[in-house]
Parts: C-alpha cells; structure tokens; sequence
C-alpha cells in the first residue's frame, strides 16, 4: 500500500510549512533525517508522549492525522530543538505552524483559550504578561520566590534603576490601534467565542 | 570509372616521375622555401556517406585550389600514401581536408600529411556539419563547396606551429609525512627522483602510528599499524633519493616554469640531529613536565623527548616553547648533540612537483559541550580510546576509566560527534570512516575486555563495500546498536548518562554507562590552510584541498604541477589514503617521463610587451599565469588557449598561438563570402564540446538549416568584439556562441558574453542577433533546437524586410 505521503496532492503539508511566513528561510526540514536529537533533548518528551521527531515524520509522509494528535499541544516552544538539529530542521516552527493551521481550520479552541488573557495583555498594558491563570502552577514551581518576585517587583525595578515597563498615553494608544487594525484584536474575540461554545 | 582506380592512376601521371618515393625530408624543406600559399584539397567521398549529398565533381569544380582530387576513403592506409605524395609531387605547403568531423581524424591527417607542420592542415567538416544533417544535393553540396572554400582561405593563413615541449625538474618535494606522503615520497624515490619530505612535527608517521590498530575488512581482523608502517618507514629512511625534513614547513613558494622555488623554515631543536645517538640519558634529567600529545594529553612527557620509542628520525627533540634551558640535559649528553644556541635555519628548495599530503585535524569537541569532554573525565574520543587500547599507550591497552582506573562496564559510543552537522562549527559532510573505527573499537573491547558492553548510537552506519563484512564480524561479537542521535551527556549519581531517542522503537532512552566515547569529524588542518594560500592552490568549500576534478583529476589540484593526496583532500580511509597518494606520485612521474607536450591553442605573453599588470593571471581560471620574478608568464601545460588573457590585457602582449587573429578572419570571411541576396547566414562559434555535440547532431542523422556555418574555437573568450563585428560586417545575420559552462571560467564566461552584448548593443545591433547558448555534449538536441530557432526567427525578420 502506498503511504500517504506517496498520493500527489498539487501542495503537501511540507510545502505548506515550508512556504509558511514563520518558516525560517533555510528550514531543513526536507532533509530531516529522523536521528531523534530533538527527541532526546525535548522537555515536552520526557514529560508527555509528544515525540517532535515523529511529528516531523508524519508531516514529511503528509499524514493529516498529525493535526488530530494531542500531543502536539505539549511543546512550549522552549527551542532547544531548534538549536541542536544537525540539518537546521525545527521541531519547534513545524509545531507552531502545524497549530496555526490547525486553530485556522476552526479546531482545537479550547487550547488556546486559557492563553488569551495573555494577547488581551498588550491591549491593556501593550506588554505580554503572563496569564493570571497561570499563577498557582507558577507558585507551585518556583514557590515561595515567585510570589516574593511578584510582591517586590516594583521595587525591585526601583533599586535597579529601571523605569515603568508598562507603556502609557500615546504609545499605548497606538499599539493598541495596530492591534485592532491588524485584525489581532478580532482574532482574539473569534477564538474566545469558539471556545466558550 | 570507379573512384578508386582513379586515385590510383594519379601517381604515374604526376609530374616528377620516378623521384616521387623517398627524399621527403630534403622536399619538404625545399617546399617551405618557397613558401607560398599553394593549397591543396583534398575530398573524402566517405564511401558514400558524404557523396551521396554532395556532388563531388560540383565540388571539386567549384574550390579554387593548386590541387583539388577526391578519394573513396580518404583515411584509409592506402590515401596516406597518396597524401604524402601529393604534398611532394605538387609542391603543396598547406592541406584542406573535406571530409569528416576534425575531433576524430584531425591527427590522422596530420600525420598523412607529414612532412608538412602539422598545423598547415586545415580540416573541413563536410560529413557531419553537412552531408549528414542536410536532406539533398540542392542543399548539402552549395555548403560544401563554401565550407571548403573557407577552408582553404583559413588555411593560407596558417602558420607551422611547433609542439611546446614542457619540461619538469625532476625532483619533488611532499609536505606531510604521514602515510599518505611517505607512500609517495617512496613510489618516486624508486622512480629515481629525489624527493623531500617536509614534516612540521618531529617525526614522521602522521596519525597512522598513533592509533594502534588498523581495521581490515578482508581478514575480518584488526591489524597492528606500527607493524604494517615500520617497514614502510625504515624504507623511506634508507632511501638514497629520500630527504626527511621535520620541524619544517612552509615560508613562501615561487612557481618558476618547471620547477617550484620553495623557501622552507627548519625550527630548531637544539639538538644536532646528526650527533644524538638516542641514548635517553638527556630525559631523566629534565625537570620540565608537559602534556604529551602522543598519548592524547593522557600523559606527562619532557620537555626534551621522542615523541614515541619507534620515531622516526631516531632523535631526541626539545619543545622549544617549554623548555627552561637549564641546561641539564646538556651536562649529561655525551655526544655534545645539545645546543641552545642553534637558531631556526630558512632552506630554499628547487623542487618540480609538489604534493600536498598534510593530513588533517580531529574536530574539537569541546565544541559540542552537551556531549561533555572535557567536562566529564570519561567521556573521550576515539582517538583517546586508540591510545588506551594501544599497547604502548597510557595503559598498556588495558582498557580503563580515566576517572578511577576501573574497567568500564558499558561503553556507549556517539557517532557523528561534529560530521553530518549544519549546525555553528560543525561539519556538513560525513567523515566516511568513523562507523568502521567506532566498529574496530568495539571489537576489539568485545574481544579482551567481554564483560564490557558496547553501545553504538548512530543515525546510519555507513560500511560501504567490503566494510559491510566487518559489521557483520563485528555484530557477531555482540554488540548493541540503537538507531538515534544523542541529545546530551550528564552526569547523575556519579554515572553518565546518554540521553537517545531509539527511533526505530519510538522510545526516548537514558542510558546510564561508564564511559562515552565520542566519534570526532576529521576537518581541515590550519597547516593545510595555511599551506594552499601559500601555494595558491584552491579549496573545496569545506576548506580541504580541492581536487582538479573529483571524477577524472583526483589527485591534482588546480594548480599545474601541484597535487594532493590523504586526508589534506578530504575524509577517508587508509586504503583510500594510499591509492589516492600512488595516484599523486604517478601523475608526477607522468610529467617526468615523458616530457609533457603542451599542444596549441597556447597563449604566449610577449614579454617586451607586458607591463606586468596582472590581469591576465586574474582572470585565469585554470592559475596558468604567474609571476616569475619580475615577468608574467604562462605555463603552456596549464593552458587552455581559450584567450581569455588576451582580451583583457591592455598591452595587448598576449598572443594565442595555433589560431591566429588572420586565420580566424579568413575564416569568417571565407563563410559568408558566398552568401546570396535574401540568404539568412548564421555563424556558429562553438568550443570543444559545443562542437562535440554538432557532431553528435549530425552521427544522429537529425537536420537543420543549412544557413548554420560552424567555426571551431578553443573558448568564447577567443572571440573579442572586433571578429563579430567583422562577421556582422560581411554579412552574417546571426552569431550563436556555445560552449559548455567549465566551472572554473564561469566568471570569464560571465565578463566576456558582458562584454560582447554591450559592444553589440553600442554599435546599435539588435540585440537578438547575437546569442549565447550553455552546450552540453550528451544534450545535442538542444543545439539543433537553438540552430532551428534562430534561423527561423531571423528568417520572420528577413521576410519583413
């Protein structure tokens, strides 16, 4: 029997990942030579059965299921792939790209709901900061420094010198324009909506 | 009347009866005494190939010649004899040929037409370029007779050429002399020549000595290195043509016409070779301490040391950059042999050929600190595991734990550590012998040491050849492969762990082992960088010595004279090694023996002339040019006749010799002389392969339009803008120029078909009238495509008018 891979379609999902705005120019993907570094080296792998090889395998065979696996959701992007792949490949932009796509084609909300906070975040204060929902766990990681962090971050940045990092008056009136005139803003709404639904 | 028997009446009909048998050479000069233009033609009827299409007796009463005949075969034995004979009897000087294609029986004819130069013949093509590609009379024989004509005006501006004979010192000089170099150094020497080897480190055996154990795939064994090397040494030492030359390398070369100056820097060791006995006496007493390289830094040396009881010159040596002369070692020499005064000495050496073998380097691991050398004492390379298993290593060959002296009880070994790596400082290409040393070390652990596991992690084992033997062999003996690429050594609970995905299981892994042996990528030396920019000799895009061509010149680089073999070329094997370094040393011989001719084309620079501006040797990309002293000078045996000095030198001092700028006119002239009123003409310049493919147009019986006149040149950067004006002057329509796009010209290439469109455009020519063409000799259909297309859109234009 043929591998998926093998039926023609006029553009596969490697060109699709290939041809895609976050793909670095030289991605290796092509050349992807299944030596399970990235693997090995993978955080997400050593805690979940997300296997970035083996994502990267079903992409170059152009195996659609790739999309309906759950484990692809595990990688945080913490790049360590990416910086070791012998032949330039990246895990790590594949399973970004493979993600929007999927979130494009109107499946998998609900992953990124808890994320949104995170987008609203720079309409308010035109930083990122890290979603309130994500307090407990950080707390339970980093304990007791991570709430002193929080507590003192002000003065903190006071002893060192460094100014308000929250951006104010024009600035922030601007971005939030880029952001509304972009379709960022109306992004974030469709996502929330689909996943409340 | 048959064809033949008229040929054969000719002879008791010619003029000088009786006289015409011997006497040739006496005839001959008297001919070119009296030197004029008397042409004679002769046709080939080619059994019918070509008088089929043409009409010969049209032909023959068509050519303006001193002698025109025609002959059924004209290169068959017995029209040798006519040839020569008429040449006699009629006084000829020069010769046309209309017959076949001139890159098949150019030399034939030279040679019938002996004793006339050889290039006062002239040979028409009217067999491939005519008879063959052109469906009848009506059209094949009109072009015959202008092709022949044109011949004939081309050939009265010939002028006799001599052969340039090159000759070559002999002697060479090898830098490195590790078994690539001495394996040459030996095959000349026995040829006769005095050879040097020039050797940076104090003794010679290069990397080969140091690790122990070679691999043999057809004894499915390990053999001992030192015992296969040792002879091979002791033969090069005794060598009466021989010199040795360590602690020497390379200061600056000069390139001469037959011969390399080479200015050489011998450090001094401030021990008088000739005196040390070897005795030792000296090391007992030295109080300086440093790592020895010999064993991998796994070992302290002295500052005054043989770097391994077998070395080769038998003598001691001083690190001069460790040494604290107290002056220790000389109180107790015996031989007087230490000196601290003795400086570096700079030798120059004469040397005809040089040979490029100076090895390479291990790649830094350090460089991937995720695999943690240097970090973590027992993860080592292979090289460090060849010395630890080599009996004269730090421990005997008793295979040991650095950390704590214990047997390990597993080894995991990493392959690819810095080879088939896109990644910063990594290597792109696969180091092609790392899967054989990481099995040899397997098996030789499985072998003395079987209650040590073995591990081999690799993404593909690559055992090319008889090499799939020894996996086997090695398998047999039992040891673990699992198919993945390590992310990362670490340490936990005071043992090492490997981190692999098993991508054959699915299974990410953390293998918990003893030691880990990482096999290192072998890279370009620095020497071997250093060396080719001294000696201007190219380099591959992984920066090892870039072989002429990697098909058919595999052991000369792009410099004439200069040649490479071992490692300092790329990655590979002993065996490889060897051949490639045998191959070296035949080429060398080659140029010896037989006093190598250069034919023309050649370009000559007229010394008188040159104002030494160089940009002759710029554009050269075959390094002809050089700079011999004070003059520029071109190497005939490097040269390519393809002009391209000529038409950037400014002097105008360049000539090229075997076609000359009258000939080449006469040439065009004689193509288009004949062109009708309303006539589409279209001159065709092709090099050696564009011809080749004009050739093969015509072998394939395919056809195009007979408007189509080929002139054969050595490159198009013969061609200066005044020959296409010329051409378009005299009525060509068209000029096509093909030629097949040589690498190393490609830049010439560029500038000149620059050049051409910009004259061709200034002088308000459409641009469409002159055009370039990439000729490929197997894609000749692509050629008669171009001729069709350009005849047909200059025809549209025609027809317009």
């Amino acid at each position: 029997m043929l591998k998926k891979g093998m039926d023609r379609r006029s553009q596969n999902m490697v060109e699709e990942i290939k041809s895609d705005y976050k793909a670095s120019a030289d991605l290796g993907l092509k050349r992807c030579m299944q030596c399970g570094l990235c693997t090995s080296n993978c955080p997400a792998a050593k805690h979940s059965n997300y296997d970035p090889r083996e994502m990267v395998k079903m992409v170059l065979d152009d195996d659609q299921e790739i999309k309906e696996n759950p484990d692809i959701w595990n990688c945080f992007y913490c790049y360590t792939c990416q910086s070791n792949c012998p032949v330039n490949n990246s895990a790590c932009q594949v399973n970004q790209i493979l993600r929007e796509t999927i979130l494009l084609e109107g499946g998998n909300n609900e992953r990124i709901v808890e994320f949104l906070s995170y987008g609203y975040s720079y309409m308010d204060f035109g930083v990122g900061a890290i979603p309130s929902d994500f307090f407990d766990a950080l707390v339970k990681d980093f304990g007791d420094h991570y709430i002193q962090l929080k507590i003192n971050l002000e003065d903190i940045r006071e002893e060192l010198g460094l100014v308000d990092y929250n951006l104010k008056g024009e600035s922030l009136d601007e971005i939030r324009n880029i952001l509304i005139e972009s379709g960022f803003k109306k992004r974030l709404e469709t996502f929330q909506k689909q996943g409340e639904s | 009347m048959s064809t033949n028997s008229k040929t054969l009446q000719i002879t008791p009909d010619a003029d000088n009866k009786g006289q015409k048998t011997r006497d040739y050479k006496n005839k001959a000069k008297k001919s070119t005494k009296t030197a004029g233009e008397k042409v004679g033609v002769f046709i080939c009827r080619c059994g019918g190939n070509i008088s089929d299409k043409v009409d010969i007796e049209k032909l023959k009463s068509s050519i303006n010649a001193d002698f025109v005949e025609d002959y059924e075969n004209l290169c068959s034995l017995n029209c040798r004899r006519h040839i020569r004979e008429e040449v006699i009897d009629q006084n000829l000087d020069r010769v046309v040929i209309a017959a076949c294609s001139p890159l098949t029986h150019l030399r034939t004819f030279q040679n019938y037409a002996d004793p006339l130069n050889p290039y006062m013949v002239e040979m028409v093509n009217i067999r491939e370029q005519c008879s063959w590609v052109h469906s009848d009379m009506e059209k094949a024989t009109p072009k015959a007779i202008g092709l022949t004509q044109a011949g004939v005006e081309k050939v009265k501006k010939a002028r006799p050429l001599k052969k340039i004979i090159s000759r070559t010192e002999k002697s060479a000089a090898i830098f490195g002399g590790g078994i690539s170099g001495i394996t040459a150094a030996l095959s000349l020497a026995n040829q006769g020549l005095k050879v040097t080897i020039i050797e940076k480190n104090p003794t010679i055996g290069g990397n080969m000595v140091k690790i122990g154990k070679v691999f043999s795939p057809e004894k499915l064994a390990e053999e001992c290195s030192l015992c296969i090397l040792n002879p091979i040494i002791n033969d090069v030492v005794n060598h009466k043509n021989i010199h040795i030359m360590t602690k020497t390398h390379l200061l600056r070369a000069g390139r001469r016409s037959s011969y390399f100056n080479l200015i050489l820097e011998k450090d001094t060791s401030f021990v008088h070779e000739d005196r040390c006995i070897a005795c030792g006496n000296c090391v007992d007493v030295c109080p300086v301490e440093v790592p020895d390289e010999w064993n991998q830094k796994m070992t302290m040396r002295k500052a005054i040391y043989k770097p391994f009881s077998q070395a080769v010159p038998d003598v001691y040596t001083i690190d001069v950059e460790n040494c604290i002369k107290c002056g220790k070692c000389q109180k107790e020499c015996n031989m007087n042999a230490i000196d601290f005064s003795l400086k570096s000495e700079v030798i120059s050496l004469k040397a005809g050929s040089v040979i490029i073998a100076t090895g390479h380097e291990s790649f830094d691991l350090t460089k991937r600190p995720e695999y943690g050398y240097e970090r973590f004492d027992d993860v080592i390379s292979q090289m460090d595991l060849a010395r630890i298993l080599g009996v004269n290593g730090p421990t005997l060959g008793k295979l040991q734990k650095i950390s704590d002296g214990k047997v390990p009880k597993r080894v995991v070994m990493i392959q690819c550590t810095g080879s088939r790596d896109e990644k910063t400082d990594g290597k792109r290409y696969c180091s092609k012998v790392c899967c054989m040393v990481a099995l040899k070390h397997a098996s030789i652990i499985r072998e003395k040491f079987p209650e040590t596991e073995v591990v081999i992690c690799y993404t593909d084992l690559r055992t090319p050849g008889m090499y799939e033997n020894y996996l086997r062999y090695v398998q047999d003996k039992g040891i673990q492969l699992i198919r993945g690429r390590p992310g990362e050594v670490s340490r936990r609970n005071g043992q090492l762990v490997v981190r692999v995905e098993d991508t054959l299981q699915r299974k990410p892994l953390e293998i918990e082992t003893d030691m880990v042996v990482l096999s290192e990528a072998i890279e370009p030396s620095q020497g071997t960088m250093d060396l080719a920019k001294k000696l201007n000799v190219g380099l591959s895009q992984d920066l090892f010595i870039k072989e002429k061509h990697s098909k058919i010149k595999p052991a000369n680089t792009d410099v004439e004279r200069i040649f490479v073999c071992g490692t300092a070329q790329g990655p590979k094997d002993i065996t490889d090694s060897v051949s490639q370094a045998n191959a070296a040393a035949a080429k060398v011989s080659e140029q010896i023996k037989c006093g190598t001719e250069a034919e023309p084309p050649v370009a000559i620079i007229k010394t008188s002339r040159c104002s030494h501006c160089g940009k002759c040797r710029e554009i050269c990309g075959f390094k002809a040019v050089y700079q011999d002293e004070e003059f520029m000078s071109i190497d005939p045996m490097a040269c390519r006749g393809c002009g391209a000095c000529a038409g950037v030198c400014p002097e105008d001092a360049i000539e090229i010799k075997g076609l000359n700028d009258q000939e080449l006119y006469a040439q065009i002239e004689g193509l288009l002389a004949d062109k009708k009123e309303g006539e589409v003409r279209i001159l065709t310049f092709l090099d050696n392969v564009g011809y080749t493919a004009a050739d093969t147009i015509g072998n394939n019986r395919l056809t195009y339009p007979e408007a189509i006149r080929i002139i054969k040149i050595p490159s198009i950067n013969r061609i200066m803008p005044e020959h296409i004006m010329f051409a378009f002057n005299h009525g060509a329509d068209g000029i096509l120029m093909a030629e097949y796009p040589d690498e190393c010209m490609l830049e010439a290439h560029k500038a000149k078909i620059k050049e051409l469109s910009e004259f061709v455009a200034s002088k308000g020519i459409p641009a469409d009238r002159l055009r370039f063409y990439k000729a490929y000799a197997p894609h000749y259909r692509g050629l008669a495509k171009q001729f069709e297309d350009f005849y047909k859109d200059l025809s549209a234009v025609e027809a317009t008018k």
